[in-house]
């Protein structure tokens, strides 16, 4: 590192290019945050003010009393909640499979689910759909417009299981073959020996899978007709009426989206980081 | 023999839940587009085959290639310049470096939020009197209706895009960075190499695998472009921001099922051609 | 572990399920009940893209509900940018609402695909016991007409006039224009250079970026059309198409237009800070306006459009139409007949702010008050008549992809990509190889 200068200016060079960075980074969301404390007047003022003066509740406010925003707090913590479990459970358990058990096929059956990956989501739209309205019809408890047409769908994902398979892949088969000479079950392997060893991957995957499921949008619109089962960013598309958008109520619901997204990752930073170095991602 | 087959048995029955719902919700209804690809079909009443027309019809139709052109220099740009910002900022934080989890922390909020939220902030950020032309006018730089301007809106999304998606690929490539046993710096640098050649003749190989992880997941998200162009243009202005996932869309909402499906088979092989080059070189060059 | 037991049960089943529903259309019948014979209870989905201020209100369907008791209404909201899709989904996939708002410019495509039910076999004709012919103009009845039957009613209605800032007409000594040439004078005597940096900077007309509404206007109003008579071939490529683009540009070439795409955001904005002093739009602004800028209450006016051959505006507006598909057809034809009752219609007015379309509604006192907002003038009249002498856009199964050839084209002249007569020729040409395959 000598080639770029004095240790001291280069010190001030690095932090120089990495507060720069994250105020870039976190600038637009101040000013999103700052945007849903202010009059609709004040949106677009120039100079912008990054200090809302005057600052307001009013945008909370409507947004809570325009719509049920708790409900669908509750409805997004239920199906992503409930996503993410099932997504530890059997992502981790195919990704065992993959990559630490013998059986014919396995490779062809790996690769196969990885194909998936390749698609996007629209192809699927309308046949996953007929499927939801079927299920509709054999029980009312299922299908479209209940919790289980969001949740179904996301029960798995390829790209968990890939990145399961990565993880598990590095713990050695030495830890295995001694439990198994012991007399454990597979099952009781994978549960007792495997998964504590796969903590940090399973935060990793725990992070991507709410990343994903929080976020979603398409699909919990197409499947969702009511409040009842509404989650929030298909109420805050709610918010939205033809060729009129009201910035300050937009910008309070984000912040409503965003804020569990980002304590999540604030918690569960360090095992997420983990779990990414201990070997994830290594070929 | 027994217990072999036993073991067979606990490894299918792991992944049969994985199998079942890849399934029922990805095969089935993938399966199914392939077919209506094949076929006149508006989604009432019954297909009518059609072969491979839908597929000629595509490529002799402007909007088509259009969206074809603009998602590969999407993906070029965002490709060509995400990782590297990524690999270049996860060096900065692998320095020596106090406070290294707010920064990280700092490039991750982006990725943690939902990408029309991200699309909807940074619309209005570029909008004409929007903090991004106030800013440059700070720097007595003149601004730029950026989104209504064919040659800037693509690049405009792109670099949305890519501010989304770069804390990722810091995260992970710093990750990565922290893995590579530090013994093998010390070497180096007793046999005097420089910081850049460390990079090049330790870091970057040792990396291979994670810079393959990031592009292959990259590219595949990047071909897939969507909500990003939705909020901000609608694939305007005269179609610069129309996208194959754009084209596929517009195609299903006028009923064109056919159509519709068949763009997403050209996505498909794209993509699937894109991959299996990625893992071919890399596979061979290890 | 039992968990794990239990769910490959779930899957399973799930399977199963799977393979009994590719393929077949998904229309499952569910066969419709005779209200007047057997009042069985049955329950209608409808879905609005209205938004809060819906006339569909909770009160309305309450009282819908007391009428016919063996009614329950499943009222669903949706939001005008996704519904689209989401009612296309649904359609295709036999899970129909049995009444729907349809933005009347999507009412070509999904009526050439045959995805409305026949409201002339439906209704007889009759729409609350009087022909319905008596109760709307003819170019609504025109509109909500394909191949000889009714697809949808008219709900709500869409059709352009001239708002301008009066307030600055008074200052300036401005007429109100009547015809093109007087709209020209007008638009430079009104637009100012406040910065002094040799450029307007307020009181502008507004050119609108991709959109066929307006455009489509000034081609009226020259006197031509976008497709020839049987639709069978582009029409705007002529002398009147080339008049209409040259003009539309000479606000942007002489700097009394501002134009307005997606990095000038929301024209309300441009209103609100004065760059804009006159602009043509439906009578849905006026909500927007009253919504959007209370502060420049008493500014504005509405006239007709100012045209050069003949008036002329698009037609669009809100309809209500049945999915050819939908469970109750009878029982969802009650409930339109309900909701373009006078009554009803008139909340299209109080509740929404925008213009109801049933003659009746529009000839109600209600609509021709005097409105404070806009000084004292009551703009409804102005909106209604532009209604009579206005045309819908071509109901051909390509109209997707001809909007937006057609949007194409306005925006890359506009933008200055193109000069109009390439870009005519070219917009024509797409449009032609779109009819013909």
């Amino acid at each position: 590192m000598a080639a770029i200068g004095s240790p001291r200016i280069r010190r001030t060079v690095l932090y120089i290019a990495l507060i720069g960075t994250s105020l870039l980074m976190i600038g637009p969301f101040y000013w999103a945050l700052s945007t849903s404390f202010k009059p609709s007047a004040d949106v677009f003022a120039s100079p912008p003010k990054w200090i809302p003066d005057p600052w307001t509740l009013e945008n909370y406010r409507d947004v809570f009393t325009l719509l049920p925003f708790p409900r669908y707090f509750l409805n997004s913590v239920i199906v992503t909640g409930s996503i993410v479990g099932l997504n530890i459970l059997f992502d981790t358990a195919a990704a065992y499979s993959f990559a630490k058990l013998r059986f014919p096929g396995r490779d062809v059956l790996f690769f196969l689910l990885l194909i998936t990956l390749m698609v996007p989501f629209q192809v699927n739209l309308i046949p996953l759909y007929r499927i939801m309205v079927r299920l509709h019809d054999i029980s009312p408890l299922l299908g479209v417009g209940t919790y289980s047409a969001m949740i179904l769908p996301g029960m798995i994902q390829v790209f968990g299981i890939f990145l399961m398979r990565q993880f598990m892949r590095s713990i050695p088969d030495e830890i295995l073959e001694s439990a198994r000479v012991d007399g454990a079950s597979e099952l009781k392997i994978l549960w007792k020996v495997v998964m504590p060893l796969a903590a940090p991957g399973i935060a990793t995957l725990a992070i991507f899978t709410f990343l994903g499921a929080w976020n979603d949008f398409l699909w919990p619109l197409l499947v969702t007709n009511s409040d009842e089962t509404r989650t929030l960013p298909v109420g805050l598309a709610l918010l939205a009426r033809k060729n009129t958008v009201n910035w300050g109520q937009t910008m309070a619901g984000t912040a409503f989206l965003a804020g569990p997204m980002i304590l999540v990752f604030l918690i569960l930073q360090r095992r997420f980081i983990e779990g990414l170095t201990a070997g994830s991602l290594k070929g | 023999m027994k217990g072999r087959w036993r073991r067979y048995l606990t490894g299918y029955a792991l992944i049969a839940p994985a199998l079942l719902a890849a399934g029922l919700f990805l095969y089935v209804p993938i399966a199914l587009s392939g077919f209506w690809s094949l076929t006149d079909y508006s989604g009432l009443g019954s297909p009518e085959w059609v072969g491979l027309a839908n597929y000629v019809e595509l490529f002799g139709d402007d909007l088509f290639v259009k969206a074809l052109r603009n998602t590969f220099v999407f993906v070029l740009l965002g490709m060509g310049i995400g990782p590297v910002l990524g690999f270049l900022s996860a060096l900065l934080l692998n320095s020596t470096v106090r406070f290294r989890g707010f920064f990280r922390a700092a490039y991750f909020i982006p990725v943690m939020t939902s990408l029309i939220v991200v699309a909807t902030i940074w619309k209005i950020l570029l909008q004409d009197d929007g903090l991004v032309n106030q800013v440059l006018g700070l720097f007595g730089l003149p601004g730029h209706a950026w989104l209504s301007d064919p040659s800037t809106a693509l690049p405009a999304v792109v670099v949305t895009s890519i501010w989304q998606g770069f804390g990722f690929e810091t995260v992970v490539f710093l990750a990565a960075l922290q893995g590579i046993p530090r013994e093998l710096y010390d070497a180096a640098k007793v046999d005097g190499a420089s910081y850049w050649q460390q990079v090049r003749h330790i870091t970057l190989p040792a990396m291979r695998p994670t810079i393959m992880f990031v592009y292959i997941i990259g590219i595949i998200g990047s071909f897939q472009v969507y909500d990003q162009i939705f909020v901000m243009t609608g694939g305007g202005p005269i179609n610069s921001t129309r996208t194959l996932v754009f084209d596929l869309i517009d195609r299903f909402q006028a009923l064109n099922l056919g159509e519709a499906s068949a763009v997403a088979y050209v996505l498909l092989a794209i993509l699937a051609i894109l991959s299996y080059v990625q893992i071919f070189v890399f596979e061979r060059e290890r | 572990m039992k968990h794990l037991v239990r769910w490959f049960v779930v899957i399973a089943s799930l399977a199963l399920v799977a393979t009994s529903c590719t393929g077949d259309d998904g229309g499952d019948g569910g066969g419709a009940t005779s209200p007047g014979a057997s009042p069985e209870p049955v329950t209608i989905t409808v879905v609005d893209y209205y938004g809060e201020a819906t006339p569909l209100s909770e009160d309305v369907i309450a009282a819908f509900e007391a009428e016919y008791p063996w009614i329950t209404v499943k009222y669903e909201a949706g939001d005008w940018d996704s519904m689209r899709e989401k009612f296309t989904v649904r359609v295709t996939s036999g899970d129909s609402p049995d009444v729907a708002t349809m933005d009347m410019t999507w009412i070509p495509t999904f009526a050439s695909k045959g995805i409305f039910a026949d409201l002339t076999e439906l209704s007889g004709g009759q729409l609350n016991d009087a022909p319905i012919t008596d109760q709307y103009s003819e170019g609504a009845v025109e509109a909500m007409t394909f191949e000889d039957h009714y697809v949808t009613m008219m709900f709500d209605f869409d059709a352009y006039a001239l708002y301008y800032r009066a307030d600055q007409f008074d200052a300036k000594g401005i007429d109100v224009p009547t015809n093109w040439d007087e709209l020209s004078a007008a638009a430079e005597q009104l637009a100012e250079d406040t910065d002094g940096d040799g450029e307007n900077d307020k009181y502008m007309f507004e050119v609108y970026g991709n959109d066929c509404f307006h455009w489509c206007q000034f081609l009226f109003q020259a006197g031509g059309t976008i497709l020839t008579d049987d639709n069978t071939a582009a029409a705007f490529d002529s002398e009147a198409g080339l008049s209409a683009m040259e003009y539309y540009r000479s606000f942007l070439d002489n700097g009394s237009g501002v134009y307005w795409g997606e990095a000038e955001g929301e024209p309300i904005r441009g209103i609100k800070d004065e760059r804009i002093g006159m602009f043509l739009d439906g009578p849905y602004y006026m909500g927007l306006l009253k919504d959007g800028a209370p502060d420049q209450s008493g500014k504005w006016k509405v006239a007709p459009a100012p045209y050069s051959v003949e008036p002329g505006s698009y037609l669009g507006g809100t309809g209500l139409s049945i999915p050819v598909n939908a469970p109750h057809p009878e029982e969802a034809w009650l409930f339109v007949q309900y909701m373009l009752r006078p009554e009803q219609q008139l909340g299209v007015f109080t509740l929404a702010g925008a213009a109801p379309a049933t003659e009746a509604a529009l000839a109600s006192p209600e609509l021709t008050q005097p409105d404070e907002y806009f000084g004292g003038q009551a703009p409804f009249p102005i909106f209604a008549d532009t209604m009579a002498i206005a045309t819908h856009f071509p109901y051909v199964e390509q109209w997707d992809p001809i909007d937006t050839a057609i949007g194409t084209m306005v925006e890359s002249v506009m933008l200055g990509e193109s000069a109009p007569q390439e870009a005519l020729t070219d917009g024509a040409a797409k449009v032609n190889e779109e009819l013909a395959g």
